[in-house]
């Protein structure tokens, strides 16, 4: 690799061999402070990512009836098959109706939970910090489970509600993993919007008191405003959340005979790849990828551009 | 290096004359019966170890035997979930990537669509193994060989021939006649419901407990003329199947709990649950899930869809598979063989495991001559030999049954939730299993 410097430096510089030396061990030390990353984040995100591409252009062939298989190029053969597979867009129109429906419950609560954490009413906030965060050290899976048996009609402690209102049945079964989500991530997303708040300098609410604010006034007027960034971020994980979902609906299957195997995005990918047909499941991925990419995006763009008005 | 390179190369020249030698030794001594695909099965040089990846439980005792008396193979044992539930998708993906184990276990169902995937080593050449055939029910060996000659692809391991499992105290008490006829099965579905129970359980993602219903009615779903595949789920026989359970879920006649679940066991085991019609690997299921209800159960024959008929189903049973790129195909097929005829591996793996061996001389363990307390004392097993023999010996399998379990099996579920019907499910499923085939070049006539 030639080394090339800005033209611009070259005729100013008289001690340019000591400066080149000076930045030639600077770009190694900074290769070297990059490279355990670098190496990372090639390893199991470029390539991965590199291989699903190849995997979903490809197509297989093969002669006769037990002949063996062939992979050979596919151009956009498989992406055709994506967009005519009306369970995997439904699939997506499923969790995209979740993600409107539960996302703001769930970033309601982790805001009025890190609120009330904040205000100098509530008593035991550190029991409260750790009671609220506890179902997020709980794996998605265990959760799933666990709330699985609770709704279960004949095994639930609950038996009362739920031998008259069938939680796993195909009306409810969607908002029943809603529940689930919710619990499980309300108090990860309360310490996101938490920990903001406490960035907030105090002197802000000293002023606001002076000026005759009641603690409502100040929630609603100063700290809401200025953890919005903190709830954007959030929103932006949930929806990527959203569109990931694998491990609730995919545990629930051995409760409920409502979750099909194309349930969600994800849960589509799963199934088609255990046919096995792994270049239509790249492709669905790829799409998958995307359209997660374009939705995190636009609401970035457009929550951004209200912020700065 | 160069020195190097060239000891490959020696070595390389070796090989291909090992292997050119053991064709022509191959194709000299057995003839047409040697087909071109039979690759040479030569034994290794020294200590192997073999993996082999089951999900039998106790099969970890099972292998302790062979290894303490087979010192040069030595096999290790890896659990993995069902089949369907992880460990197919676990098999392919290790023979995509090239280190998969040396043995796996594979439903019968399965098989096809590992071969169609080239997952399976041809072990017809390997010692031992084509002289293996008069040892095992004639139906299994069908399974794993395709009906071609020179191709043996997995050493029949069990079976699951179908008969009724009822709780023979509650049809006493309360004076219905154990049905013989589906059609009585109907009548008394009503009768039991009106005491507040279910007759039994429509499974909704067993689909291959549903293609063993239709197997017991002569009907196929697949055929396969060397050409092209024929795919059948909506012939007049799966049809009269689909119809006749429609029914009973319109009617609410049996319940739609996922099966093998908690809530599954529990209904079994408080009496909800009156038939169980189910394979024999079925007779442990039951007593570990159902341990209350001890000494009430009985086995019949399944019902017939004619009077006085003698048609049994069946329903999973595994082979043991050499999955492809297995270094030591021979001693892999020579455990394999052991595993499933040898009497006292047979007797511990029915002990630990439940399995109903494949093999002929099952009925001669001691295991399956007693009376079963859990079954009242009753014989089970000689009902289920009889319904063993009375199992169609040509079923054919499709190449793509994952996904074709998993389209019937999403169809059946919408169908319990009230939108189509369970032959809605077998049309889809149809349509859906065309389309995959298509997707993955596979032939098939339309």
């Amino acid at each position: 690799m030639t080394v090339i410097s800005t033209p611009a430096d070259a005729p100013k510089a008289p001690p340019a061999t000591r400066k080149n030396r000076s930045s030639g061990a600077q770009r190694r030390a900074v290769a070297l402070f990059i490279a355990p990353f670098a190496l990372l984040f090639l390893a199991f995100y470029a390539v991965p990512i590199i291989y699903a591409i190849v995997q979903s252009l490809l197509t297989v062939e093969r002669d006769g009836t037990f002949g063996p298989p062939r992979q050979v190029f596919g151009g956009l053969v498989q992406y055709e098959q994506v967009f005519q597979n009306t369970a995997f867009w439904e699939s997506v129109g499923r969790v995209l109706l979740f993600g409107v429906v539960q996302v703001p419950i769930m970033l309601g609560l982790a805001l009025l939970f890190a609120l009330l954490l904040d205000s100098p009413l509530l008593k035991g906030k550190k029991f409260f910090r750790l009671a609220f965060f506890a179902p997020y050290a709980v794996p998605g899976v265990i959760a799933a489970i666990m709330w699985g048996f609770l709704y279960s009609p004949s095994l639930s402690p609950f038996g009362a509600v739920t031998s008259n209102v069938d939680f796993l049945g195909g009306n409810l079964v969607l908002w029943a993993i809603a529940n689930i989500v919710t619990w499980v991530y309300v108090g990860y997303n309360m310490l996101i919007i938490y920990s903001s708040l406490l960035a907030i300098p105090t002197e802000i609410y000293e002023a606001a008191r002076l000026d005759g604010a009641s603690n409502l006034q100040i929630a609603w007027r100063i700290k809401i405003p200025l953890v919005i960034p903190a709830i954007i971020l959030t929103a932006v994980f949930s929806i990527i959340g959203t569109l990931q979902l694998l491990a609730e609906p995919q545990t629930l299957r051995s409760f409920s005979s409502a979750i099909n195997s194309t349930f969600t995005p994800n849960l589509a990918v799963y199934t088609t790849a255990s046919v096995p047909n792994y270049n239509l499941a790249a492709a669905f991925s790829v799409v998958l990828a995307l359209a997660t990419f374009i939705l995190s995006f636009v609401f970035l763009k457009s929550t951004q551009r209200k912020v700065t008005q | 290096m160069r020195a190097h390179y060239g000891k490959v190369t020696a070595a390389f020249a070796m090989i291909s004359a090992l292997a050119l030698s053991g064709c022509s030794a191959g194709g000299d001594s057995s003839g047409a019966e040697a087909g071109a695909e039979a690759a040479p099965c030569e034994a290794s040089d020294g200590p192997v170890t073999l993996e082999f990846t089951t999900w039998v439980p106790g099969m970890d005792q099972v292998v302790e035997l062979w290894n303490e008396a087979n010192p040069d193979i030595q096999v290790t044992v890896q659990t993995g979930p069902n089949g369907n539930s992880g460990t197919y998708q676990n098999f392919f993906n290790q023979i995509q990537a090239g280190n998969a184990p040396d043995l796996g276990q594979i439903e019968y169902d399965a098989l096809p669509n590992f071969r169609v995937q080239d997952g399976l080593e041809n072990i017809a050449g390997c010692e031992g193994v084509a002289d293996a055939q008069d040892q095992f029910v004639d139906w299994t060996w069908g399974q794993v060989t395709f009906g071609e000659e020179g191709s043996v692809y997995a050493v029949p391991q069990d079976s699951g021939p179908m008969a009724m499992y009822y709780r023979a105290d509650l049809f006493e008490e309360a004076g219905i006649e154990v049905p013989t006829t589906w059609e009585e099965y109907a009548a008394a579905a009503e009768e039991i419901k009106a005491q507040g129970s279910y007759i039994t359980n429509f499974p909704k993602t067993d689909v291959n407990w549903f293609a063993g219903m239709v197997w017991q009615n002569g009907g196929q779903w697949f055929a396969n003329d060397g050409e092209n595949w024929d795919v059948n789920l909506t012939s007049p026989e799966s049809e009269e199947v689909a119809t006749y359970w429609q029914d009973l879920l319109s009617e609410d006649l049996v319940s739609t709990l996922p099966s093998f679940s908690d809530e599954w066991n529990a209904s079994f085991n408080t009496g909800q649950q009156w038939t169980w019609v189910s394979a024999v690997w079925g007779a442990t299921t039951l007593s570990d899930g159902a341990p209350d209800t001890a000494g009430k159960w009985a086995v019949a024959p399944m019902p017939q869809w004619e009077d006085g008929g003698e048609t049994a189903g069946n329903w999973g049973g595994s082979s043991t598979a050499v999955l492809k790129g297995s270094e030591h195909p021979a001693e892999a097929a020579k455990f394999a063989l052991w595993l499933n005829t040898d009497p006292e591996a047979l007797a511990l793996a029915n002990e630990l495991g439940g399995l109903y061996p494949a093999a002929k001389s099952a009925t001669e363990l001691e295991a399956f001559a007693g009376g079963v307390d859990y079954y009242g004392g009753q014989k089970i097993y000689d009902v289920f030999a009889e319904a063993s023999s009375n199992v169609n010996p040509d079923f054919t399998w499709g190449p793509t049954m994952t996904q074709t379990y998993t389209d019937v099996s999403d169809g059946f579920g919408a169908a319990i939730g009230g939108s189509g019907t369970l032959m809605d499910a077998l049309e889809t499923g149809q349509q859906k299993t065309i389309d995959s085939l298509k997707a993955q070049s596979i032939p098939v006539s339309e």
